[in-house]
């Protein structure tokens, strides 16, 4: 998607029949493409709503489950004496939100493009998009985001009506936070996609790619802190997480959230976020260019 | 004319695993896989100047599509060159994609759960086609293609005629300068098949657009190409007018008769015992003669029958294409043996 001045309309006779004329996109034409991409995803996984409103149900189950587990937890925790029980930092009632927020978060940036990637890497069907005057990644991302727009209405919104209310979810201690939160979220989403998009690629590599599928997706609830919050972890797995993409998935977007991140550490946060969404996405536009030059397209 | 689409030595092989049988060699497998190398095109060089349209046959595995992979810049090249326009389509991907189409038949390029005038929309966007140029086209596709009648249904509710129907309307849509079309009948029954050769003329003579297509149904060669390439094991064994190809394995012509009373074809044999025609062995009432037209007339060995036998029907046919392809084929697997 080269971003030229204008647009150079292609000639239907041009006046040497042995070239092809040079051509870019006008960048209100690149704009308008993505936009359309982001539209026919929104309205293609409305096409399929139903599925979501089961997917209400489960959210809610996973964050009572953890609310009860968690009150039991502390129940049995002894403080000490004119202190709140802490547990990795947190009281109850900021646990309770750490979970609830996680989860609220994961319904936002959730999406299943490695597994779309492979398959399409698998049955060949990519061969359909190396055709066209585009780039699969970019694409892609555009997609996500009309998901990630359709989850936003469709799952996210009901969610929030659902839990916030029945687990008295606390609101972040300044309201500047709804809006941190979400660019974080943001980030998060932008983060996971080009993750995903680079497991994907492995299925040009692997014969069979369900079983790394499986694993990343295990593992990637516990790295993002999702499951549990990284204080509660020994301190060497907090080093290594430190390091890793997955904290800017939930851990910081819901630590931001809690007001546990203020200041300059505010910054610094959603400046890692942007550094990881950034290198990601080089990382899988390399990867994947390198292996369509490398790999053998699957199939007819 | 200086030719749009230029191969050059274009080679692609492919690594192969043997696998080993049984327990123990599954073993032996995992530490020392045997591999092979498969040579799919092998040293391929052609020219294609613009506006032809060009048959490019062979059996399957012969690496018709893997040569269509190369030319559309799906798959790079073990050595050799393509430059197709000034561009190589590997390599100048984005650019080059915007001048061409491709209908792979096993697949299609419609956006499976829109509806199929959403995909044109998107293509329209993709390839930036003016609205002039989108109402031109679509007029044209709907009065060839009859397309209008399911532009409102998902893609996935289509029947295969349907869908290859609107693959190819989506292929052109850009007025693309090069269209691939790898096996567009693949699957349809007689009358769709007949749709799209009739289309595939049209559009051939509307926008003189340059075509490669591949197809083991030679009917589609012979109703819509003039040149044909024969690729067989990689390499190509013909590459000329299909008439000239026709020449080449000679005017075979094939004579069936029908006789009022049951007889043996030894005595046929010795009716035509001067003229250089081979008959079928065979009893009974219905015989099979083989000859060239340019050594011996039809009528010749027609007179020589009549004379003889009371004969109640007879037909001559020219040999299909199908059959002058298993000539080359055959002639050269004895050239290398």
């Amino acid at each position: 998607m080269k971003d030229g001045g204008s647009t150079a309309a292609v000639a239907a006779t041009p006046a040497d029949p042995a070239r092809l004329v040079p051509w870019s996109r006008s960048v209100p034409a690149t704009l308008g493409l993505y936009f359309t991409f982001i539209r026919l995803a929104f309205l293609k996984f409305l096409a399929y709503r139903l599925r979501y409103y089961t997917g209400v149900v489960s959210y809610t189950v996973f964050v009572t489950g953890h609310y009860y587990i968690y009150r039991a937890l502390f129940a049995s925790t002894v403080a000490e004496p004119g202190q709140p029980v802490l547990i990795g930092g947190l009281t109850l009632p900021e646990m309770i939100t750490y979970v609830a927020v996680g989860w609220i978060g994961r319904s936002f940036y959730f999406n299943n493009i490695a597994r779309e990637l492979s398959r399409m890497i698998q049955e060949g069907e990519i061969a359909m998009n190396l055709i066209k005057p585009f780039h699969l990644q970019t694409v892609m991302m555009f997609e996500v985001v009309g998901e990630a727009a359709f989850r936003l209405l469709m799952f996210t919104l009901p969610i929030v009506i659902v839990i916030v209310p029945v687990f008295d979810v606390m609101a972040p201690p300044r309201p500047d936070l709804y809006g941190w939160t979400f660019l974080s979220f943001l980030l998060a989403l932008v983060i996971y996609s080009q993750w995903n998009f680079l497991i994907g690629c492995l299925a040009f590599y692997l014969k069979n790619i369900q079983g790394v599928l499986r694993a990343q997706m295990v593992s990637m609830d516990f790295l993002t802190g999702v499951i549990l919050p990284f204080s509660m972890f020994p301190g060497w797995f907090q080093t290594v997480t430190a390091w890793l993409p997955f904290q800017g998935i939930s851990y910081i977007p819901v630590t931001i959230y809690l007001g546990k991140r203020t200041g300059p550490d505010l910054y610094q946060a959603i400046g890692i976020q942007l550094a990881w969404a950034v290198g990601l996405f080089i990382a899988g536009r390399l990867l994947y260019r390198y292996s369509v030059s490398k790999v053998i397209v699957q199939g007819g | 004319m200086e030719p749009i689409i230029q191969v050059r030595d274009l080679t692609r092989d492919y690594r192969l695993t043997h696998k080993r049988e049984g327990v123990a060699g599954g073993l032996v497998d995992l530490i020392r896989p045997r591999r092979r190398v498969l040579r799919a095109v092998d040293n391929v060089s052609f020219s294609i100047d613009p506006g032809e349209m060009v048959g490019y046959i062979g059996a399957n595995g012969a690496g018709k599509s893997t040569t269509i992979k190369m030319l559309t810049g799906i798959l790079t090249p073990t050595a050799g060159t393509v430059r197709v326009g000034g561009l190589v389509p590997w390599s100048d991907r984005l650019q080059y994609t915007r001048h061409i189409g491709a209908v792979f038949g096993q697949r299609t390029q419609l956006w499976w759960d829109l509806a199929v005038v959403e995909s044109f929309r998107l293509l329209k966007k993709i390839y930036e086609v003016s609205d002039d140029v989108y109402a031109r086209q679509m007029g044209v596709f709907n009065d060839l293609l009859g397309i209008d009648e399911f532009l409102h249904q998902p893609v996935r509710k289509l029947s295969l005629g349907q869908r290859m129907r609107c693959d190819l309307a989506a292929a052109l849509l850009h007025q693309p300068r090069i269209l691939f079309l790898d096996e567009p009948t693949i699957g349809l029954d007689v009358v769709a098949k007949e749709n799209v050769r009739v289309f595939l003329r049209e559009i051939r003579d509307l926008q003189g657009v340059t075509v490669i297509l591949t197809t083991h149904d030679l009917g589609d060669i012979e109703q819509l190409c003039r040149r044909v390439i024969i690729i067989d094991k990689g390499k190509v064994h013909f590459d000329g007018d299909l008439e000239d190809l026709r020449v080449r394995v000679g005017r075979r012509v094939r004579l069936s008769l029908e006789l009022r009373e049951g007889i043996s074809s030894d005595r046929l044999v010795g009716l035509t015992a001067g003229l250089p025609v081979s008959w079928e062995a065979n009893e009974g009432k219905l015989h099979l003669a083989e000859f060239r037209r340019e050594e011996v007339s039809g009528a010749d060995v027609i007179k020589a029958v009549v004379n003889a036998f009371p004969v109640s029907d007879l037909h001559l046919a020219e040999p299909a294409i199908e059959e002058i392809v298993r000539d080359i084929y055959r002639a050269s697997g004895k050239g290398q043996a």
